[in-house]
């Protein structure tokens, strides 16, 4: 059985210590000794303030850590023997740690934690990363009692954040996922989310584990199974999240793990989709958030510089995936200037589904096609960051809106293509 | 007797709490009495018990089941008369049991010729035997008790128009222990008891003797010292006899009612108690280890006593809010069967008649260290009846057979102190001294075998305690030692069936003997050491190197 | 004289008889050979039928066109004016066949000297399709890497990416070429020897290229990998997600 691999004797054993729960914190790690000190306490404080007769307990998966980060762990358990919590405390929380590999994979320290969250029957698991350092024990709640006590399978987060955060998740995967699967979840891939133990079991028990080593992006397959399946998907708000400081180079990557997965879950869940029409809100828990608007320095020019680039050096490969017309239309915007530039919603739409399409025939090699949509989204990047540079909170919901809408109307559109080209 | 001059008895006793009203009626008037329970001396024996502790007996208006007492140097005409006490005493210590009586040192009834006198004018020579007051703001801020009966610690009286302190029931008014004309009169009147034989004392309330303005008024340095002074002139006229201390208090503040070894011999854990019932519900050691954790050392001749339930609500006064919640939840969800700050039910009721339970509770009441008290009716799994007022509900007739009355009398059953339980599961039909001897496996068989084993340890209730803190939260497991002889209690505390490694290197290469089967497990190695066991489960391991 | 006339043509005769039957004795040695020999040709040109339309059955099935044509081969072969490669190669296969079995036919009529060459021939047959497969391969790596180098060059924001992806290309199928030319024997010392210079140099150039000029490149792709320390760069790009 796929599982016992993942799981060493030690953790086994440490499982059998901590028995049955009925609510599972898991913290995926690397060399996070700086931040999950602090991260760690909020987690506790918000299980024993949210659930504070329930039995529970913290899983941290490190991925080799060479800083003492699971000891950190381990040594925040609350027991009879360790007094470090001055809080109450009616039973114990126990932390326990297990080194899953001697490097990181998100796919690995994911499936550990699954795998510790069926054999300890937990009803109610949360995922946080240890980089939120923003993290307030609120979030405890917010993440678990929709599925603790309402039943849900999956809580999705919503963040506060600048409206210049997350461009990725809003003008590509937010409007595909919701076009394609008829539910409008903001953030189907976070680093912060919480599952049913039924949705975590399901996920665990299907035949994707172990293939394709070092795959990424399990936490946007979990999202897509759980919203496509006959599962209850909410959504939270939490809180402001951290503002990440990303380099360039870190694009290709998460796109990987988030828009390569949606491509390929085109094929797995082709008579969903297909059938579906239309989108419709997610039961949403917590107050509207509203970005934040402060100023914030991005090099606009680069982008559209890269796109430019992008289109003129890239041509042979766009050959094989766009259509003649999407292609010259893309040449033709990447010869204006940047004060006249614009990357319209409804040709971003149509090239992101040429892209699927294509992605789904594999015309070339598919993780090429993941790659030469980077600079295409950069043109995307420029044209949101001009459309709302003065804009209030509700201008930019307001386009995202649009974004969402034209995605929703070229649907057919896909659906010609995958059916057709076939 | 030369067990008198056994100055450490209680160190390794078990102790029956018993009130005479309840355990059988000779003469057939419905309320037990002292021949009653002179005639039941043998049950109590084969028990195995090693002193009985009686319940107010003294004349009163049992307002408060006896507590409210009205003549100290009597017995109430309902039990029968002081030569029946005389009588039922010299049997009991004929089949070297002892007895402990209850002496309710802070108030009185009102009732009481004391209290007639003091309150009958400011200039009676007994005025000052109690604490009055033209006011009720003094001592401002002091707890209420019985929070459900009580607004206040000042009652009004209207006879000699002045307000009086009274810490329990108003019916109950404090005597005033600064006036050492009352602390003369309380020592004659334990003399009065010791001289017809009695071993022992338990002191009801007396955290409250003493008070003073701008305090909690308990605990205080002059309570404090006169408890020494009644120690010390027992030690010198009546050595052997002993103190047992009813102080609701932290561990923290319990600690100086020992004393240097000079105050009380034994005290009531009271915080232990809810919290054995907590980690049970909770399926987690850790409301015992921690209160145990915070528990003082006590002097050698000290003794801590412990219990399970008593005729009183199980008291939640010594747990933090979320516990109390809880504890209501999981043990009280019917609100009737709150009280006061606790509840009010009996042992096997609160634990749904689970046998398992039951014993799992007895197994660690025996083993942990202090000296057991047994309530009476809890050694066959009594029932209690929540319907019936107060704490009355945990104080009903013993039940010996299946027959008139459950064999407690031979009066009617309308004119009986109390009803009788009826119910099938534990009506004295089902659960009955008498089927239960007849079965080796019953509950009484049960809790004779097991007070048997203790006593075959005297490490039980002298030895020093260490706890093993195994992975597993859900096993409670502590070493008990004196001199070189080692005792392993291993207690599951779950309703699963769970595994448990305990690290026992210290004492490699010893073998274990099961207690009760007087069966060989494996030799301790260098591994660590795997116990399965069953839900509920308790292992006593003598260890035994060979 | 008309007696010794008569010998000389009784001679000829004889001759010419003894000739002929010779030839005829000849002929009739060869002709069940040629008979037999047309027979195997016949046969083998069934079976290189029947194996072009299995093999050509097989490809479709593999979409081996497909395939081809991310190998860039379907291009070339266009630009060539050759039918797609699903048909070509089936058709290679046919006539590779057919020509076998009629050699094996031709090598049963006993013509000396032809049974070297045809011998030889066979012995060079699977080197031909080595090479051909070396080939074929060769230009699938050859597009595939140069396309990786496109794109990531592409979105590390090199300068001239196409460059750098066209120089991967040739390299490649510089290398690949001289495996072939090497596999099938011909000029193997010259075409190594060329190649190595040629691939040498280029190496080389690369090399000083690289290194001075990507110093700043390789420091970060160390430090990237090898020391764990917080991304602090402003790089001024927001998250994506």
């Amino acid at each position: 059985m796929a599982e016992e691999s993942v799981l060493t004797d030690d953790f086994i054993r440490q499982l059998i210590n901590v028995g049955e729960v009925d609510v599972l914190v898991g913290l995926p790690t690397d060399n996070n000794a700086e931040t999950i000190g602090p991260i760690i306490r909020t987690i506790q404080a918000g299980i024993l303030k949210t659930f504070p007769r329930e039995r529970a307990v913290i899983i941290n998966a490190d991925g080799g850590s060479r800083d003492g980060t699971p000891e950190l762990v381990m040594g925040a358990s609350i027991d009879d023997v360790r007094h470090a919590y001055s809080g109450q405390a009616l039973r114990t929380l126990h932390s326990v740690s297990t080194q899953y590999a001697a490097s990181p994979s998100s796919d690995t320290a994911l499936r550990t934690i699954l795998a510790a969250a069926e054999l300890l029957r937990a009803k109610a698991c949360a995922v946080i990363s240890p980089e939120s350092t923003n993290i307030e024990s609120e979030w405890i709640a917010r993440l678990l009692r929709p599925i603790y006590y309402d039943n849900f399978d999956l809580v999705t987060p919503i963040y506060r954040r600048h409206k210049f955060e997350g461009l990725l998740m809003r003008n590509l995967v937010y409007p595909m996922t919701r076009a394609l699967y008829g539910k409008r979840i903001r953030e189907p891939y976070a680093s912060e989310f919480a599952f049913s133990g039924r949705l975590g079991s399901d996920f665990l028990a299907r035949d994707i584990w172990g293939q394709e080593g070092g795959r990424v992006g399990r936490e946007m397959e979990l999202a897509i199974s759980a919203i496509t399946g006959a599962y209850r998907v909410s959504q939270s708000f939490l809180g402001t999240k951290d503002r990440v400081e990303r380099r360039p180079a870190d694009l290709v990557p998460v796109m990987r793990q988030t828009v390569a997965v949606l491509f390929s879950s085109l094929d797995t869940t082709f008579t969903v989709w297909s059938n579906n029409h239309g989108s419709q809100p997610v039961p949403t828990v917590g107050p509207e958030y509203d970005v934040t608007l402060e100023p914030v320095r991005i090099n606009r020019k680069r982008l559209k510089q890269m796109f430019s680039n992008g289109i003129a050096e890239l041509e042979p490969v766009f050959k094989s995936i766009l259509s003649a017309s999407t292609l010259s239309a893309l040449q033709q915007i990447a010869s204006l200037n940047d004060e006249d530039f614009r990357y319209p919603a409804e040709l971003w739409a149509k090239t992101v589904y040429e892209f699927a399409a294509s992605y789904r025939k594999s015309v070339i090699s598919r993780d090429h096609i993941i790659q030469a949509l980077a600079p295409l989204y950069r043109g995307r990047m420029f044209t949101f960051l001009v459309e709302n540079r003065s804009g209030s909170a509700e201008d930019v919901e307001n386009n995202i809106e649009n974004l969402c809408c034209e995605f929703e109307r070229l649907k057919p559109y896909l659906l010609e293509l995958c059916n057709g080209g076939k | 007797m030369s067990e008198r001059l056994d100055a450490l008895w209680y160190k390794n006793a078990v102790i029956y709490q018993v009130h005479v009203r309840a355990f059988y009626d000779s003469n057939g008037d419905g309320i037990g009495d002292f021949d009653g329970l002179a005639q039941k001396l043998d049950y109590l024996r084969e028990l195995g018990i090693d002193a009985i502790w009686l319940m107010p007996f003294f004349p009163s208006p049992l307002r408060d089941d006896g507590y409210d007492i009205a003549d100290y140097t009597s017995v109430h005409s309902n039990y029968g008369t002081l030569e029946d006490f005389q009588k039922f005493l010299a049997a009991a210590h004929e089949r070297k049991i002892r007895v402990i009586v209850e002496m309710v040192l802070n108030h009185t009834s009102d009732q009481h010729p004391w209290f007639q006198e003091s309150r009958s004018s400011q200039d009676n020579p007994r005025r000052n035997w109690y604490v009055w007051s033209d006011t009720d703001t003094r001592y401002r801020g002091v707890r209420i008790i019985f929070l459900d009966t009580e607004m206040s610690n000042w009652a009004w009286d209207p006879i000699s128009k002045a307000y009086f302190w009274h810490r329990f029931f108003s019916h109950q008014p404090d005597l005033n222990y600064d006036n050492p004309a009352v602390r003369e009169q309380m020592w004659n009147v334990m003399k009065f008891w010791l001289d017809l034989g009695v071993d022992a004392f338990r002191l009801d309330a007396v955290p409250y003797l003493v008070e003073r303005e701008g305090t909690s008024c308990e605990n205080l340095p002059e309570t404090h010292a006169i408890i020494k002074e009644l120690r010390q002139r027992l030690d010198h006229e009546f050595p052997g006899r002993m103190l047992l201390a009813e102080a609701n208090q932290w561990p923290a503040d319990l600690r100086p009612y020992f004393g240097d070894g000079d105050e009380f011999h034994m005290a009531f854990h009271f915080p232990l108690m809810p919290r054995m019932f907590m980690a049970l519900k909770l399926e987690d050691r850790k409301p015992i280890t921690e209160i145990l954790q915070q528990t003082p050392e006590i002097p050698p001749s000290c003794q801590w006593a412990l219990f399970l339930r008593n005729h009183d609500e199980l008291t939640l006064e010594m747990v933090t809010d979320l516990e109390r919640d809880y504890m209501y939840d999981a043990y009280a969800r019917n609100k009737t069967m709150r009280l006061n700050l606790g509840i009010r039910r009996r042992l096997a009721p609160l634990l749904d008649n689970d046998r398992r339970r039951i014993e799992l509770m007895n197994g660690m009441l025996m083993s942990l260290p202090g000296t057991p008290i047994i309530y009476y009716g809890d050694e066959i799994g009594m029932g209690d009846n929540v319907n019936l007022g107060d704490r009355n509900g945990v104080r009903t007739p013993m039940q010996w057979n299946g027959g008139w009355n459950g064999g407690f009398s031979a009066a009617d059953p309308e004119a009986l102190y109390s009803p009788l339980l009826l119910n099938p599961v534990y009506g004295f039909q089902a659960i009955n001294v008498l089927s239960q001897k007849r079965t080796e496996h019953s509950l009484l068989s049960w809790m004779q075998r097991i007070i048997r084993v203790r006593k075959s340890a005297p490490v039980f209730g002298s030895g020093s305690i260490e706890f093993l803190y195994p992975a597993n939260h859900r096993v409670l497991a502590y070493a008990r030692q004196l001199g070189d002889e080692t005792i392993l209690v291993v207690n599951n505390l779950s309703s699963s069936a769970q595994a448990v490694e305990l690290d026992l290197r210290r004492y490699k290469g010893k073998v274990l003997i099961e207690m009760f089967g007087r069966n060989l497990f494996p030799r301790i190695g260098e591994l660590p050491y795997l116990l399965t066991m069953g839900p509920y489960q308790f292992f006593w391991f003598r260890l035994r190197r060979i | 004289m008309a007696e010794s006339e008569a010998t000389m043509r009784e001679i000829i005769w004889q001759e010419l008889t003894q000739a002929m039957q010779e030839a005829v004795r000849g002929f009739a040695h060869l002709l069940p050979r040629l008979i037999v020999m047309l027979i195997i040709a016949f046969a083998g040109w069934v079976i290189a039928y029947l194996l072009k339309w299995i093999l050509r059955s097989i490809l479709r099935l593999a979409k081996f066109d497909k395939l081809s044509e991310n190998a860039g081969a379907s291009q070339l072969l266009n630009r060539a004016a050759l039918p797609p490669s699903t048909e070509l190669l089936s058709r290679f296969v046919f006539w590779v066949a057919w020509l076998g079995f009629i050699l094996i036919g031709v090598s049963l009529l006993g013509i000396g000297g032809l049974q070297q060459h045809i011998a030889r021939f066979f012995l060079f047959l699977p080197r031909l399709f080595v090479a051909m497969f070396t080939i074929f391969f060769g230009l699938l790596a050859a597009s595939f890497f140069s396309r990786a180098a496109l794109l990531a060059a592409v979105n590390a924001n090199l300068p001239s990416p196409k460059l750098l992806s066209i120089s991967i290309r040739a390299m490649i199928i510089i290398f690949v070429v001289s495996m072939v030319f090497e596999e099938l024997g011909l000029a193997e010392q010259t075409v190594l020897l060329a190649f190595g210079i040629a691939f040498g140099a280029v190496m080389l150039g690369l090399a000083i290229a690289f290194g001075m000029g990507g110093r700043d490149l390789a420091r970060q792709f160390l430090e990237k990998r090898f020391v764990r320390e917080k991304k602090n760069e402003k790089e001024d790009e927001p998250s994506p997600l």
